[in-house]
């Protein structure tokens, strides 16, 4: 009798032997990867092309959200003052104002400033300006908003704080362009979230059927690893590991195309568009974006091969 | 060695493929299951390796109630069963090396005694020239002697087949067949499920005949 068979019973793993073990795992998913290259590679080039549409889109969607956030800053709130404001009393209010929840910036107008920037917004017209004078435009503050506090109601809310400060007469704040700015940008968001959860759905459906087909492909290796004794952890590890470095390449694939379209796109856009890409202020995705598409390509990866393996291992 | 007392089993929505089987094989016996296609021989096979739970029944292998083994259990106990099947269940992008390895990787051997353990093997069946071959470049006759090896290389206590030889022309049957005694000789308990009742005479070794899920005659042949 074999020096193997003598016993049925499970020994228990020295570190040792644990060692040894992963190690065979990992050659083992070497060779299968080997000896499997081209269902491999398929696998990996289908994950790497749904993570880098999900990519694209995201690229896109990181752009407009940083142009609308751009676009939102126009939102402001301006006070005007008939007569200019001396330096205690700007300071005081500006204080006041400071002290507001919301408040971002503020810039003091005086009546000259507002003169030199109605003429250059006027260049070319300068004959329209023959008689206008200082006195005649007033001085103002503008205040900008932070981020959260650009939405109607928030900027209503506090417009209202605002009027209670003293020294505060006039307040302008064009409602009704705030008011379509935000129902566009909400509704923006609301189909990029939309759109973003199907695409996800969809990378993920079709990463895990690929690495559920490529299982598949190997059912009959599987059965007879369980014919010949091998455990779950022993039929399983190669394949997780093999599940994982698919992941693994994928994402690091479609991470590297999509740095490669997006530098093509900053030094060759602006041959076929009417803007220089590369002056528009577009950014690379975020390195926690990178990091999460580069982790869930490999969660992906790995999880698709643990479902699918459920339904071939029958010890 | 293997003793089932009546076993009884059924495929969801079909007629009881076994039906009240007792059959004990002692350590060391040769034996064949036969009968026609469907009399259950195959189904007594995947019980005794544990691929399938009888409905009724139990069946104890070397001692071992395999209704009372828990799933981790099973696979320790088929490192103790050699199989063969009549489709080979060889992987075709493996080498012959590769193929028989598989049996002593899942028993933790090393890749030196590996080596060492497949060649001597593949040498008593004569492939040792087709090591790095891949089954589809062998005959089928080759192809069931590295089958054979890959069942036998851990030198299992119970060498099981199913219709082993269903493939192979006259000259490769007397092959596998000597194959299966020298392993019977070495200590294996042998069992073989074949409808070929020409090769089965030949052999000389007690003979189960299953009929529709029953044993209808169980007896050794006079030598």
């Amino acid at each position: 009798m074999s020096r193997n068979n003598n016993s049925n019973k499970r020994s228990r793993l020295t570190k040792d032997h644990f060692t040894g073990r992963m190690r065979y795992f990992f050659a083992r998913a070497m060779a299968n990867i080997r000896q499997n290259v081209f269902i491999h590679v398929v696998s990996a080039g289908t994950i790497a092309l749904s993570l880098l549409i999900f990519s694209l889109f995201l690229l896109v969607y990181v752009n407009l959200e940083g142009a609308a956030e751009n676009w939102s800053k126009k939102v402001q709130v301006t006070l005007y003052f008939d007569q200019e404001l001396n330096q205690s009393e700007l300071m005081s209010l500006k204080s006041r104002i400071m002290a507001i929840a919301g408040t971002d910036t503020l810039t003091y107008i005086s009546k000259d400033e507002a003169v030199q920037r109605f003429r250059g917004r006027l260049k070319g017209q300068e004959a329209l300006l023959t008689g206008v004078s200082a006195e005649i435009l007033p001085a103002s503050l503008e205040i900008g908003l932070k981020r959260g506090s650009r939405n109607s109601e928030s900027i209503e809310a506090y417009v209202a704080t605002l009027k209670g400060v003293p020294g505060v007469t006039e307040v302008q704040y064009g409602e009704e362009w705030v008011r379509k700015f935000n129902t566009f940008l909400n509704f923006a968001r609301l189909v990029g979230a939309l759109l973003g959860a199907f695409l996800l759905i969809a990378v993920i459906f079709i990463v895990s059927n690929t690495i559920k087909l490529t299982v598949y492909s190997r059912k009959d290796e599987i059965e007879l690893l369980s014919l010949v004794g091998a455990t779950r952890m022993f039929i399983k590890a190669p394949f997780l590991i093999e599940g994982t470095l698919q992941g693994l390449v994928g994402s690091a694939g479609a991470l590297l195309t999509l740095g490669v379209l997006y530098l093509a796109f900053l030094n060759n856009g602006g041959n076929f568009l009417s803007f220089d890409p590369a002056q528009a202020g577009l950014t690379f995705l975020p390195p926690s974006f990178v990091g999460g598409i580069f982790l869930g390509g490999v969660l992906v990866g790995f999880l698709g091969s643990l479902t699918s393996l459920k339904r071939f291992i029958n010890v | 060695m293997i003793q089932i007392h009546n076993v009884h089993m059924s495929y969801k929505n079909d007629a009881a493929a076994l039906n009240g089987v007792t059959l004990s094989v002692r350590k060391g016996d040769f034996a064949f299951l036969t009968g026609v296609s469907g009399a259950g021989k195959s189904t007594l096979l995947r019980l005794i390796y544990a691929a399938l739970q009888p409905s009724r029944g139990q069946i104890l292998i070397d001692g071992q109630n395999l209704s009372r083994m828990s799933r981790r259990e099973i696979p320790y106990l088929r490192r103790g069963i050699g199989v063969v099947f009549q489709d080979f269940k060889l992987l075709p992008n493996r080498t012959v090396l590769e193929n028989v390895a598989i049996t002593l990787e899942v028993l933790g051997w090393s890749k030196k005694d590996i080596g060492k353990k497949v060649y001597h093997v593949l040498k008593q069946m004569g492939l040792e020239h087709k090591i790095d071959s891949t089954p589809l470049r062998l005959s089928g006759g080759e192809q069931q002697r590295v089958a054979l090896a890959r069942a036998l290389v851990n030198d299992p206590k119970i060498l099981l087949a199913d219709e082993p030889t269903g493939n192979l022309d006259e000259e490769n049957k007397e092959q596998i067949l000597s194959i299966f005694r020298e392993a019977n000789i070495r200590g294996t308990t042998v069992l073989v499920a074949s409808h070929d009742r020409r090769l089965i005479e030949s052999c000389h070794k007690r003979i189960v005949v299953l009929d529709k899920g029953r044993i209808v005659e169980d007896s050794d042949v006079p030598k």
